[in-house]
């Protein structure tokens, strides 16, 4: 499958002597940025080509990586510590076929594309709220290609391709200056939607400028995608390494009863249209989907290869991530996501007698995994009768991680991704949360 | 230098040819980083190398800009990237330039950095403590240089240590630009101190007095005026000139920016865009004299002066941010200033600005009562708007020293930040468990 550079390298490693593993990994990638700050613009355009060698022998192991294509010509260091565990192609077998998305070839956004894009969204904002303007707007468009070839008969070779927004509004009417942010990934630039943005954009700064803090107040929460993802994405040791099963256990009492029956939670390195999607991990292991948590039940953590016990006839689920050439492989997610479900937005908020709609974040979620106990502030409006009314902001929802998981009653078809620390993705739709208290600023 | 060997007269003369306009301002950066890192005990791969080298040219015409940057160092790759910000060619081009960087030397070694943990394990014991962490250090080295069609600077290298702890107790690191028994010392009191308060109690959240060592000091400063007083931030929220003349502090309250001041290792003559660096009074008697610029910012507003130019790497654009910051020494003695307040932190975690609202809070890991030899706190947090927080400034100590080393991270760069502080006293601020 591959070989030219990988495979001298590869030879050029394990011949030095008591050398055993080795892997070879090449990133290619090109990108462009286009930046307005203010009344300033900014045109990027940026190539990035590097490679990795990890090689290990029974005495120790080494992570050499470098700029350019990987080549035999390098001073390798000598190897220390622990020696290096790679996966092999007889533990991996046969991967799934894969077809290659028809996005990736497409060009990438062009500047006064990109540019329009972006003067297209401050319009579609100043019809809503006249007088907002975008204080700063990025848009990131780029496509990488990866070879990996290791010493154990493993070689994998995938190329992915992704965009991202980023803006941030400000309205200075009245006492003091409001800001909203709003964040988006799509596979390419072109398919950003301007008027979607532009109205969330227009939503949240409404909230921002007109909402109240709630006294106190128990009642049943909408929460949009992107406050529903972010609070998924703060409960992820619950989900990711060899301690997440005892964590879940200890905090939800039972993994039968883990969360409500309508919490399907799974992560899959193959989602369609992800802006991850690929047919293999950052170790060259095939990926797959694989179940979590099933209809409220604990199924299994997210590991990785060294982390899983070794079960014959069931593969790796191939989940080590990679963000660059500089990074060295890591368990973690790339689609995380709880399952939608069927029911538009409209019929979720029609259907809520008395409740709130809570569409951004106003903080971090915090999580108290000593006590089990969960609390982030958030913006949105009070619903009543399946109507939207008065704004609120900065108001604090408390609970145990329990109640959150097992309060889940129903789920929006409005799958939505935000992007995770780590360099993976989690994703949720509108949830229908019931249980949970809202108290004023500062929780 | 890894760049003896770069032609710089030609790559000036190959930039001279995209700037045809007067007001156009042309460069390009060549860079070399080197990052050895030896991970915590007992994992795999052992030892760990990353070596990488690149450019980036740049053209800023007006209000607009236009950067490419490449990895690897090349005629051809920096021919392509100058094509790429271009707005016009000449027909007949000057040749293209003849770069090439010294090959990179024999396979780094980290002889000093794996004897260190065992020094801390040693200091640790040796104050009758033990816990088990986990200990990466790295040791980061850092090439540049800048060409501009009139101007070379000298080329700049920076060369520190960064170390990362993670514990039960939760996560520490720190900066320093050479390792040794006195820094394996400074370490150890600080994660004992963190170890010792772990259960503690937090202090009951309420309106009080509260000393902060240099340390935690340092990232005060850091957060609430070298941040606050960056163009950027400033010229987000309205004029960046606007801020000049402006009392963010009391009286008596001097707050410098000074690359050329930074450790030895670190020091810098010019910035990231090959400016002279400078000796910048953020805030003199707590009035606000210069805020931060870069050259883009210099050009925009003529009363902000260059040389605070800094970026990530190649692949990022310079921003306006702080390098070296020092606080001026009080009178008070350290010692009372120490004791002064009902709290007493040595250390920050972290500091976080609104830029919209003013508004700061300060993460405090731990914390003792009444003053170093009191009774041990759980963390807190100092909440308020700058010029209410350094407006509470009651004392500053009369011994600086260097503190609060760290990684500053803005805009998605992630910078080594330095300081020179003593201790201040704050009385009367907002204390939050």
């Amino acid at each position: 499958m591959t070989g030219g550079p990988l495979e001298s390298v590869l030879r050029a490693v394990t011949g030095r002597e008591g050398a055993g593993e080795a892997e070879v990994y090449w990133k290619r990638g090109r990108s462009r940025r286009l930046e307005r700050e203010g009344l300033e613009t900014a045109a990027a355009a940026q190539r990035e080509e590097g490679w990795a060698v990890r090689a290990g022998t029974d005495r120790g192991s080494f992570f050499h990586a470098g700029t350019g294509a990987p080549s035999p010509d390098v001073h390798w260091p000598q190897p220390d510590g622990r020696p290096l565990e790679l996966p092999s192609r007889a533990i991996v077998g046969e991967p799934a076929p894969w077809r290659e998305p028809p996005e990736l070839d497409a060009p990438l956004v062009g500047e006064k594309e990109g540019f329009a894009l972006l003067a297209a969204i401050e319009d579609e904002l100043q019809a809503e709220v006249p007088g907002a303007r975008l204080v700063t707007a990025r848009l990131d468009d780029g496509g990488s290609e990866v070879e990996i070839l290791n010493s154990r008969g493993l070689a994998a070779r995938y190329r992915q391709r992704a965009a991202y927004l980023r803006v941030e509004a400000l309205d200075r009417r009245g006492d003091e200056p409001r800001v909203a942010v709003v964040e988006f990934g799509m596979r390419e630039a072109r398919l950003l939607p301007a008027k979607a943005v532009a109205r969330r954009l227009a939503d949240r700064l409404h909230v921002a400028r007109h909402g109240q803090p709630v006294d106190r107040d128990r009642a049943d929460l909408l929460l949009a995608p992107a406050v529903s993802a972010r609070v998924l994405a703060s409960l992820l040791p619950l989900f990711l390494g060899p301690e997440a099963g005892k964590l879940a256990e200890r905090l939800g009492g039972s993994r039968d009863r883990f969360g409500s029956e309508m919490v399907t939670i799974v992560d899959d390195g193959r989602f369609p249209g992800g802006l991850l999607a690929a047919p293999a991990d950052g170790e060259g292991v095939p990926t797959r989907a694989v179940t979590l948590v099933e209809r409220g039940t604990y199924r299994q953590a997210l590991l990785g290869l060294r982390e899983a016990p070794t079960v014959r006839g069931v593969r790796p689920i191939g989940c080590a991530r990679r963000p660059s050439w500089r990074d060295l492989p890591a368990p973690g997610p790339s689609h995380l996501y709880l399952q939608p479900g069927t029911m538009g937005v409209g019929r979720l908020v029609g259907g809520l007698t008395r409740g709130y709609f809570l569409i951004a974040l106003d903080g971090a979620p915090r999580v108290d995994w000593t006590e089990g106990r969960l609390q982030f502030p958030a913006s949105g409006f009070a619903v009543e009768a399946g109507r939207a009314r008065e704004p609120v902001r900065n108001t604090w929802v408390t609970g145990t991680i329990a109640t959150f998981l097992r309060g889940i009653v129903a789920l929006g078809r409005d799958l939505q991704f935000e992007p995770f620390a780590t360099g993976g993705l989690i994703g949720a739709p509108t949830l229908l949360v019931t249980g949970l208290e809202l108290r004023g600023a500062g929780g | 230098m890894p760049f003896s060997s770069l032609d710089t007269a030609a790559v000036a003369r190959a930039l001279s040819q995209v700037s045809d306009r007067e007001d156009d301002w042309v460069d390009a950066l060549f860079e070399r980083i080197e990052e050895v890192e030896l991970p915590p005990e007992g994992e795999a791969p052992g030892f760990r190398v990353r070596r990488e080298e690149g450019l980036a040219v740049r053209l800023v015409r007006g209000r607009e800009a236009w950067r490419a940057s490449r990895d690897g160092v090349g005629s051809a790759i920096f021919a392509d990237a100058l094509r790429q910000i271009a707005r016009s060619m000449p027909i007949a081009t000057y040749p293209e330039p003849m770069l090439a960087m010294s090959p990179w030397g024999k396979a780094p070694e980290a002889d000093e950095m794996a004897e260190f943990p065992l020094a801390v394990g040693r200091a640790v014991r040796a104050r009758h403590a033990a816990f088990p962490l986990k200990m990466t250090m790295r040791r980061h080295r850092r090439w540049l240089q800048v060409v501009g069609p009139r101007l070379v600077p000298a080329a700049e290298r920076e060369a520190f240590y960064s170390l990362a702890v993670e514990a039960s107790w939760g996560r520490w690191g720190t900066l320093a630009v050479e390792l040794g028994d006195g820094l394996a010392e400074q370490v150890a009191e600080v994660l004992v101190e963190r170890f010792r308060a772990r259960q503690a109690a937090a202090p009951t959240s309420g309106v009080t007095s509260v000393a902060l060592g240099p340390g935690a000091t340092a990232v005060l400063l850091h957060e609430a005026v070298a941040h606050a007083l960056e163009a950027d931030t400033l010229g987000a929220s309205g004029k960046p000139a606007a801020a000049l003349g402006v009392r963010l502090g009391p009286e008596g309250l001097d707050v410098l920016d000074d690359p050329a001041r930074a450790p030895e290792g670190v020091r810098r003559a010019t910035d990231d865009e090959g400016q002279a660096v400078l000796r910048r009074w953020l805030l003199r008697d707590g009035i606000v004299e210069q805020p931060l610029a870069d050259a883009t910012w210099s050009r925009a507003h003529e009363v902000l002066l260059p040389g605070a130019g800094r970026r990530a790497s190649r692949h990022f654009a310079p921003a306006p941010r702080s390098s070296h910051l020092e606080l001026a020494p009080g009178t008070t003695a350290e010692a009372d200033v120490r004791r002064g307040g009902a709290l007493y932190a040595a250390e920050a975690s972290r500091g976080q600005l609104d830029p919209w609202s003013g508004r700061f809070v300060l993460e405090l890991p731990c914390g003792r009562r009444g003053g170093p030899a009191g009774e041990p706190v759980g963390g807190f947090r100092l909440t308020g708007t700058v010029g209410d927080l350094l407006g509470k400034i009651a004392a500053v100590g009369d011994q600086p020293v260097a503190a609060g080393a760290g990684w500053c991270a803005k805009g998605g760069q992630k910078l080594p930040v330095w300081a020179s502080s003593p201790s201040i006293l704050l009385e009367g601020v907002e204390v939050r468990a």
